[in-house]
C-alpha cells in the first residue's frame, strides 16, 4: 500500500495524450527550449522524435544527453528553463515538456532500453566523492569516456538528496533507482557507507587515483540561533530524509507546524506535512511572492496541499509556544504558535575533512580545478545554480574538465 | 543511439539508406540536396528536368493544405510543374552532386515531350553523373497535355517513352507512375515492356481542396481563377499503398521492384511502404513541413524497428505484408469479436454510445446512472466503430464467437 506521502502528483501521458502534447510543440528552428536547458537534454530534438513517433529514438536523446534524465523529467523547475523559453508561449502556454520528457523516460524504463555506453577503457582510474545528481553525472560521463569510476558515498545507498531529500510524491524510488541502476550497469562502482576524510583520506585517494571529483553537496541545514535549543526544531533536510526513509510511516502528527523558508526546500517540507495529515501547516518566507525563490511548480503544489503561505517575514522572537515575526518593510508583527518547527533557511557545504579551501560553501575553485591538479569539484560546492539540473551540468562540465586535465598532464 | 545498416540495393544501386527525396521542391537545387545529404538522406530525386523548349512559368501562390481540428497538412495541394531552371544549370547542379557526394544516390528525374526528348534528356543526364533515371509520366499540373498525368494514363505512350529513354541511356529506371487512374497494373506492364526496371509510385492526386466560400473560387486564388492540381502528404498514403499492394498483385509481379512514395512521414510510414513491396522511399511533403532533419527519425525509428524485428537486412522486411491482402471475397466472415470494455480505462464521455446507435447497430446500452456502456450481443455485429471512437482505449477486442451453423472454433482465429 503506498501511503499519502508516496502518492504522485504530476499525472502521466498516455501515448495518444503525449502524442496531443508533442503535436502542440512547434518544432522551432534554432529551439530556444533546448538552449534554455543547463543540462543540454535537448528538449526540441526529443519532442520532435516523439512527434515523429519515434519514442525509443527520444529515450536515446535524452538518455545520451543526461545520465539523469529520468531524475531531471520529475525534479526540473522548467518553468524557468526550456519552458521559459517555449516559442508556443507566444500562442498559448509553454509545451509541457517535463511531463513529455517523463513519458518517454517512463517506456525507457518499462522497456529495459540499455542507451549508455561505456568508451573503450583508457587505463585511467578516477574517484568521485559524493553520490549525488553531479557525482553521478560525473561518473557517467567519464565511463563514457573509458573511465574506471570507484564513487565514495557517505550514506547507504546512491543518489544523494535525490534519495534523502525530495519527497517520493515529486520523485518516486523507482525513478532514482532506475537512473541509477542505468549508471551501476555502466560499469561505475559504488562505495556506500564510506566517508571519505574519516574512513579513507584524500591523501590515499589521490595516491591511488589519476584525479579525485569532490562532490559532496550542501547537505546539512542551516539553522538560527533564535532557535537554539528549542526542541520543537528540526531542519527541513533532516526531517525531508527521515521521512522519504520511512514513507511518512510512524510520523508523529503536530496539530500546527511552522517551516521557515521560502525555497523549493520550504515547499517540500510544508507540503510533506500536510501529505502526513498535519492539519495546519503555515510557512513563512522571508522574500515576497514578488521575489520568491521557489519554482511556480513547487509554490502551487504546496498550496494546493492547503499550506497557507506567508511572504515576508523575518522570525525575530520565541515567545513560549509562540514564534514572534516582523515584516521586512512594513511596520507588521505576526504571531504564530506551533507545536514543530522546520527551518528550511538554507544549506551548509559538506566538505569537512577533505582539505579543500573553501570560501563560504563553495571550494575555491576555477572551472572545476583547484589548486591541487588532482582535485576536482562539482555540484553544489562549485560556482552555479542548486537545482538538480545545474548539478548535472556541473556534473558533466567537470569530467570534461578532469578529461582534458589528465590528457594535458599525459601530453606533458 | 542504435545504429544499424538501413543499405539495401534498388536496381543494382546500392543506397545506403532507403530514404530519398522525391522529385519536387524540396530538391530543386545544389544546395537544398547537398544539405539533404548532409543531414542523412540516402538518395535525391532531382526535382524533374524538362527538354529546354518547354518553358516553366509558375503562378503565384501556388499551394494549399487540409488541416483538421489542431492538425495541420493532413493533406497538400501543390500546382508546381517541374524545375524552372535551365537544362545547363540543372545539369551542372546534378555534375556538382555527384562529384561532391560520390557515395550518395543521385537519381534524375526527367520528362520530355516527344519521344527525341526523352532520349535527349536521357543521354544528357547519365553524361552529368545521375546514378539512376526516374521517368515522371505522372505530374498532374502540366500545362501541356503531352506531359505529365495524361501521358501516364496512356500505356502506349508510356512504353514508347521508355523505350526512347532506354535508346538514350543504360541507367536503371524507374517510371514513375500516377495514382489518376483505375488501375495502375497496365501503364506499369507497358512501361516494364519498354524497358522500365522498376516503378515509382504514386505521384500527386488531382484535387481540389478548399474554396474561398465568399469569392467562390477554389484555392489558391490565381487572378480570381484556381486548378485542379496535386494532393499530396498522409492523407494520400492510404491511396498510395493501396496502388504498391494491387501492382505486387499483378500476375507476375510479386518481386516489383518499387519505390514508395506518399504521405510518408514517420518511420512507420516507412515500414509500410517497405512491408507492402517498396525497397525504397521518396518523401516531398513532410520535408516541406518540417525539413530535412526528418531523416533522423525516420532512420533511427526504422533502426528499432528492424531490432524489435529482429532483422539485420532491411531487404529482408520488403513485401512481406503483401500476402496477407487478399480480396475481400477470400475473408474469413465465420466468427464475430466483440468489444470489451475495461471499466477502469471509461472516463464516461459516451462517444462510443452515440456512434453505435448513430453509425452502427444501436448495440451498446447506456446506463445513465453509472455513464458507463454495456454491450447488447444479440444486436453487437463487431464492426468496432465504438472500440475506434473511444478517446482512451478503454474498448478492445473480446470475446470471439463463432457465427451460428459456421464450422471452425473461435480460439483458432486470428483476431
Amino acid at each position: 500500500m503506498t501511503t499519502a506521502y508516496e502518492e504522485k502528483i504530476s499525472p502521466e501521458y498516455t501515448m495518444s495524450t503525449v502524442m496531443e502534447e508533442a503535436q502542440r510543440c512547434l518544432l522551432c528552428h534554432d529551439a530556444p527550449c533546448s538552449k534554455a536547458c543547463p543540462a543540454g537534454t535537448d528538449p526540441a530534438r526529443f519532442i520532435r522524435s516523439v512527434r515523429f513517433r519515434n519514442f525509443k529514438g527520444a529515450a536515446e536523446i535524452v538518455r545520451e544527453n543526461n545520465s539523469l534524465g529520468g531524475v531531471c523529467a520529475h525534479v526540473c523547475p522548467t518553468e524557468r528553463y526550456c519552458q521559459a523559453g517555449c516559442s508556443r508561449c507566444g500562442i498559448d502556454r509553454p509545451i509541457d515538456i517535463g511531463g513529455i520528457q517523463r513519458f518517454v523516460t517512463d517506456m525507457e524504463r518499462r522497456l529495459q532500453m540499455e542507451i549508455l555506453r561505456p568508451g573503450a577503457p583508457n587505463g585511467r582510474h578516477v574517484a568521485v566523492v559524493g553520490a549525488g545528481p553531479a557525482g553521478l553525472e560525473a561518473a557517467a560521463s567519464l565511463r563514457r569516456l573509458g573511465y574506471e569510476i570507484t564513487v565514495f558515498e557517505k550514506r547507504e545507498r546512491p543518489g544523494g538528496y535525490l534519495r534523502y531529500g525530495i519527497p517520493a510524491y515529486r520523485l518516486p524510488d523507482e525513478v532514482v533507482d532506475a537512473d541509477v541502476a542505468a549508471i551501476e550497469r555502466l560499469g561505475v562502482r559504488f562505495r556506500c557507507g564510506v566517508t571519505v576524510g574519516t574512513d579513507v583520506t584524500m591523501e590515499s585517494l589521490k595516491a591511488e587515483y589519476d584525479a579525485v571529483l569532490v562532490a559532496t553537496g550542501a547537505g546539512e541545514g542551516k539553522t538560527l540561533p533564535l532557535f537554539d535549543g528549542d526542541s520543537r526544531v528540526e531542519t527541513a533536510v533532516a526531517f525531508l530524509a527521515r521521512v522519504r526513509g520511512n514513507k511518512g510511516r510512524g510520523e508523529s502528527i503536530p496539530d500546527h507546524a511552522l517551516v521557515v523558508g521560502g525555497g523549493d526546500v520550504a515547499m517540500d517540507a510544508a507540503t510533506t506535512l500536510k501529505k502526513l495529515g498535519v492539519r495546519r501547516v503555515t510557512d513563512v518566507a522571508y522574500e515576497e511572492f514578488c521575489e520568491f525563490l521557489a519554482s511556480a511548480q513547487e509554490l502551487e503544489g504546496a498550496r494546493n496541499a492547503g499550506v497557507t503561505i506567508i511572504d515576508g517575514y523575518i522570525p525575530v522572537a520565541v515567545e513560549g509556544k509562540a514564534v514572534v515575526f516582523r515584516h521586512r518593510h512594513i511596520d507588521a508583527e505576526l504571531r504564530l504558535a506551533a507545536d514543530k518547527i522546520i527551518l528550511a533557511v538554507g544549506q551548509k557545504a559538506d566538505a569537512a575533512g577533505l582539505g579543500l579551501a573553501m570560501n563560504g560553501n563553495e571550494a575555491q575553485s576555477r572551472d572545476y580545478r583547484t589548486a591541487d591538479e588532482k582535485i576536482f569539484v562539482a555540484g553544489d560546492i562549485a560556482p552555479g545554480d542548486k537545482t538538480v539540473v545545474w548539478a548535472v551540468r556541473k556534473g558533466r562540465e567537470a569530467a570534461r574538465a578532469i578529461h582534458s586535465s589528465l590528457e594535458e598532464r599525459r601530453s606533458r | 543511439m542504435i545504429s544499424k545498416d538501413l543499405s539495401i540495393d534498388f536496381l543494382g544501386v546500392r543506397f545506403e539508406n532507403p530514404f530519398c527525396l522525391s522529385s519536387s521542391p524540396v530538391g530543386n537545387c545544389y544546395d537544398m540536396c547537398a544539405k539533404a545529404y548532409d543531414l542523412g538522406w540516402g538518395g535525391v530525386v532531382f526535382k524533374t528536368i524538362g527538354p529546354a523548349h518547354f518553358l516553366i512559368d509558375e503562378v503565384s501562390p501556388r499551394f494549399d493544405a487540409l488541416t483538421k481540428e489542431g492538425t495541420p497538412f493532413i493533406g497538400f495541394k501543390n500546382m508546381e510543374q517541374i524545375a524552372e531552371h535551365s537544362l545547363q544549370e540543372n545539369l551542372a547542379d546534378l555534375r556538382k552532386l555527384k562529384e561532391h557526394y560520390p557515395d550518395k544516390v543521385l537519381i534524375a528525374s526527367i520528362m520530355g515531350s516527344n519521344e527525341k526528348d526523352w532520349t535527349e534528356l536521357a543521354g544528357l543526364v547519365e553524361e552529368a553523373g545521375a546514378d539512376m533515371i526516374e521517368m515522371n509520366l505522372s505530374c498532374p499540373q502540366m500545362t501541356s497535355h503531352a506531359m505529365g498525368s495524361d501521358v501516364g494514363a496512356n500505356p502506349e505512350l508510356c512504353r514508347a517513352f521508355c523505350e526512347a529513354v532506354k535508346r538514350g541511356s543504360r541507367l536503371p529506371l524507374m517510371a514513375k507512375m500516377t495514382p489518376n487512374i483505375t488501375d495502375m497494373v497496365p501503364v506499369a506492364r507497358a512501361c516494364l515492356a519498354g524497358g522500365a526496371d522498376g516503378i515509382a509510385a504514386i505521384n500527386t492526386i488531382k484535387s481540389i481542396v478548399n474554396l474561398d466560400l465568399n469569392r467562390k473560387v477554389g484555392l489558391p486564388i490565381i487572378n480570381g481563377k484556381s486548378s485542379i492540381s496535386g494532393y499530396s502528404g498522409k492523407a494520400v498514403k492510404p491511396v498510395a499503398l493501396r496502388f504498391i499492394q494491387q501492382l505486387r498483385s499483378g500476375e507476375g509481379l510479386s518481386q516489383l521492384p518499387i519505390s514508395g512514395i506518399g504521405g510518408i512521414e514517420t518511420w512507420e510510414d516507412a515500414a509500410e511502404f517497405i512491408l507492402l513491396g517498396a525497397s525504397t522511399l521518396q518523401v516531398t511533403t513532410a520535408v516541406m513541413q518540417y525539413g530535412y532533419r526528418i531523416v533522423e527519425d525516420l532512420k533511427n525509428g526504422l533502426m528499432h524497428y528492424m531490432e524489435e524485428q529482429g532483422v539485420d537486412r532491411l531487404e529482408d522486411l520488403v513485401g512481406l505484408a503483401n500476402a496477407s491482402m487478399v480480396p475481400a471475397e477470400s475473408l474469413d466472415r465465420d466468427y464475430i469479436v466483440y468489444p470489451r470494455l475495461d471499466e477502469e480505462r471509461c472516463i464516461g464521455c459516451g462517444r462510443c454510445y452515440i456512434s453505435c446507435y448513430d453509425g452502427a447497430h444501436q448495440a451498446l446500452e447506456w446506463n445513465e446512472e453509472t455513464r458507463r456502456p454495456s454491450c447488447n450481443t444479440e444486436k453487437c455485429v463487431g464492426c468496432h466503430l465504438c472500440v475506434l471512437i473511444c478517446p482512451v482505449g478503454a474498448l478492445s477486442k473480446g470475446d470471439v464467437v463463432m457465427k451460428p451453423g459456421r464450422k471452425g472454433k473461435a480460439e483458432d482465429k486470428s483476431i
